[in-house]
């Protein structure tokens, strides 16, 4: 089921100038502007669809994301079939 | 300009709810043509929406290509459930939308030469299609449109479309929209004398990567009288879960570039089904044939990018600045190892199935135009081949922006009663002030997604099965409405709640509805294609809130390619892989 993302999506605050870039880019609102440090804050990490737009508009590269589908609602057939996915050498 | 307390209304004579490609285009085109423009988006136009996150593979005619090849390729292949002047409208138009990326300088695949580097298709064999870069493209629309003075308001949720005599279902027509600032919770009535939508696609959250795109508009449009047409071929899936875990970046441009399929036994099984396209055949022939692996126990699935050409990874490395997940070492290296893969299948639109839209890109409400994904594409049917969703947006964007621009000049704006806007301000916000329940939103979306857990359960449909999903859906919009929203956030998920179950509830609806399985819909009770179904599938509202449906033929007049339908009585394609009658598609 839909999982939090804690971990999955880290700002770098020594690099971060809070230019504000990646809250505009966040398509789903996981990403706020902090009033009281005026730097960006995760507000909705479970929210994260991991689509990189933050990521890539970061002027600074101080966003990381660890690519794990985080806020998942899929489900996987191989799980469902018992199939173990290892590509047989 | 301020209203009441705690509400802003604002006019404008063209209102576009939805700043994706399709809401993009119609801002460019009704500014040009001088109407006042306002585009709304929840999100902020540019970084939002499918259009964004889309692979950049659109339909490529060029001044030299024979349109008629292209056009019977796009009809025949649609199963000639179209209305053949729409794809000659779309791929006429296209061939201009194209020149203006060239001439904003939209970075465009290229050959040696200069050329503009173009290719098959998925799904087809004489269309050709292009690589460009959409998020450069959806930076550059933003720019346009704003250098042309129309008005963008990001981070506005839209609830509700705004009637002209305040009844959902309207008898006389749309006259604008409401929603709330998503940062402020401020409510917002914008009147307008034409009203687009182009909310994007109809899916569930949490199973594509474009948590935005919940059906709103469809939605919405729906409670307002809205006709919806062939919702049942809203059923597909593409593959795009790579090792149980991560998003594989656009199926559609892997298979351009030469990516293959393999069972665990090494075999190229699309060889078996559909040898002359294979992995690049109709999206739901190549989930089918997954499912039919998996069923006979030959899976898991693998993508085999061991003999792509180079050009892919340079282009998927311009897709974003990490390059995609192939390109880490999250997973073992692609070059020289399969990677198990598996599609999804579920609501998953691109204009199959949608608002139906004539050619100037109006519904059957007055004041309401659609474009781009919440509307049905009917320039290709049932089929949507790679690139053709965005050449769609395109053009079905400049339509409606024209449309709406012109026939403003004649209109005005109604006049709402103040009783109207308040009842629609409480039922916007009244979530944030129940006391909690025990369904979240987060709850209602996860009951809804389980209704898409299995691929090989969600292809093969039933009437006992159908009706479950339905009551799942009208459990969490009755769930839904005692719901509280916690803040501004929860309150757009408990709204797109609702419209996921609005709209699964119409899809379900009209797949019990349809007493045949075709294309990509397969209904294991009906497993036979019957001929009176050869038509548009309609579902329209009823005051008495009933879901009335209809029936309508295709265009007849004029048309260039007379259809040739399947033999009555013949199994589907879906139905004949899972049956593993597919010998006769091989043939077909
Ligand atoms: C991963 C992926 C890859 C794809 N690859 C391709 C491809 O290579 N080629 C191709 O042709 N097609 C592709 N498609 C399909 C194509 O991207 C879509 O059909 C197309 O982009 C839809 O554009 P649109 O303008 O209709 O909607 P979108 O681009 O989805 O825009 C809809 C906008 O409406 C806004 N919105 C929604 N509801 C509301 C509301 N209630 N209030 C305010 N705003 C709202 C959203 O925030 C969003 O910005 C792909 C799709 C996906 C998901
Ligand atoms: S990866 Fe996407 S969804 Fe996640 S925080 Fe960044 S922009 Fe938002
Ligand atoms: S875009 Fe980068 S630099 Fe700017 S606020 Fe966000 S994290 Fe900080």
């Amino acid at each position: 089921m839909s999982e939090p993302a804690d971990g999955k999506l880290a700002i770098n605050y020594e690099t971060c100038t809070g230019c504000g870039l990646c809250v505009l880019a966040c398509p789903v609102d996981v990403i706020r502007m902090d009033a009281a440090t005026a730097k960006p804050a995760i507000a909705y990490p479970r929210d994260c669809q991991v689509c990189y737009l933050c990521e890539d508009d970061c002027p600074t590269h101080s966003i990381s994301l660890s690519h794990d589908i985080s806020n998942s609602r899929r489900y996987s057939t191989y799980d469902e079939f018992g199939l173990d996915i290892t590509w047989p050498k | 300009m301020e209203g009441r307390a705690g509400m802003d209304i604002l006019e404008t004579d063209v209102l576009i709810i939805g700043g994706g490609f399709a809401g993009c285009w119609a801002a460019l085109r009704a500014a040009d043509l001088k109407a006042t423009v306002t585009l709304v988006d929840k999100a902020y136009v540019s970084r939002s929406g499918a259009s964004t996150m889309s692979g950049g593979i659109t339909t490529c005619p060029l001044d030299s290509d024979d349109l008629d090849i292209w056009a019977e390729e796009f009809v025949v292949r649609g199963g000639y459930m179209c209305d053949q002047r729409w794809t000659y409208q779309l791929l006429e138009r296209q061939r201009e939308r194209i020149k203006d990326y060239i001439r904003w300088g939209v970075p465009i695949s290229r050959n040696a030469d200069g050329s503009i580097r173009r290719f098959a298709s998925r799904g087809m064999v004489n269309v050709r299609g292009m690589q460009y870069q959409p998020k450069v493209a959806m930076r550059e629309l933003r720019r346009q449109i704003t250098a042309r003075g129309a008005r963008i308001l990001d981070r506005l949720f839209v609830t509700e479309l705004l009637t002209a005599d305040g009844e959902w279902p309207t008898r006389t027509g749309i006259a604008g929209a409401v929603g709330f600032d998503v940062y402020t919770g401020r409510f917002v009535v914008i009147k307008a004398k034409r009203t687009i939508v182009s909310t994007g696609m109809i899916a569930m959250k949490g199973t594509h990567r474009v948590d935005n795109d919940c059906g709103d508009g469809a939605a919405m449009a729906f409670r307002a009288g809205g006709r919806l047409v062939d919702m049942e071929f809203t059923f597909g899936g593409t593959f795009n879960v790579l090792m149980k875990k991560f998003d594989f970046p656009s199926y559609n441009v892997a298979v351009a570039h030469g990516a293959r399929l393999i069972n665990a036994r090494g075999e190229r099984f699309m060889q078996q089904y559909d040898p002359q396209r294979l992995e690049r055949s109709e999206l739901s022939h190549v989930v089918a044939a997954f499912a039919k692996e998996i069923i006979d126990g030959r899976g898991p699935v693998y993508v085999d990018l061991r003999h792509v050409d180079d050009s892919y990874w340079s282009d998927i490395a311009k897709l974003h600045r990490g390059g995609s997940i192939l390109l880490t070492d999250h997973v073992p290296d692609p070059k020289s190892n399969p990677l198990p893969i598996e599609p999804t299948w579920g609501l998953w639109a691109s204009g199959r199935s949608g608002l139906q839209i004539d050619l100037g890109a109006r519904t059957n409400l007055c004041g309401l135009l659609a474009a781009g994904s919440v509307a049905k594409n009917d320039a290709t049917g049932t089929h949507a081949s790679a690139g053709s969703p965005t050449a769609f947006c395109k053009v079905s964007g400049w339509h409606a922006g024209e449309t709406a621009a012109t026939e403003s000049r004649q209109s005005q704006h109604p006049v709402i009663s103040r009783d109207v806007l308040m009842m629609l301000q409480e039922q916007a916000l009244a979530p944030l002030h129940r006391t909690p329940t025990r369904k979240t939103a987060d709850d209602l979306h996860d009951d809804l997604a389980r209704l898409e857990a299995s691929v090989v359960n969600g292809m093969i449909l039933n009437a006992d099965k159908l009706t479950r999903m339905l009551d799942t859906t009208e459990a969490v919009l009755d769930a839904g409405r005692a719901s509280r929203a916690s803040d501004l956030h929860d309150l757009v998920k408990l709204h797109e709640a609702r419209n996921v179950a609005t709209c699964s509830g119409v899809v379900y609806r009209c797949a019990l509805d349809r007493t045949e399985s075709r294309e990509q819909f397969f209904r294991e009770d009906f497993p036979l294609a019957d001929p009176t179904w050869f038509c548009w599938h309609g579902a329209t509202l009823a005051a008495d809130g009933k879901v009335v449906f209809d029936r309508q033929g295709f265009p007849t007049e004029g048309i260039r390619f007379a259809p040739q339908l399947p033999d009555a009585g013949g199994l589907g394609p879906i139905g004949a892989i899972v049956r593993g009658e597919h010998e006769a598609l091989v043939h077909a």
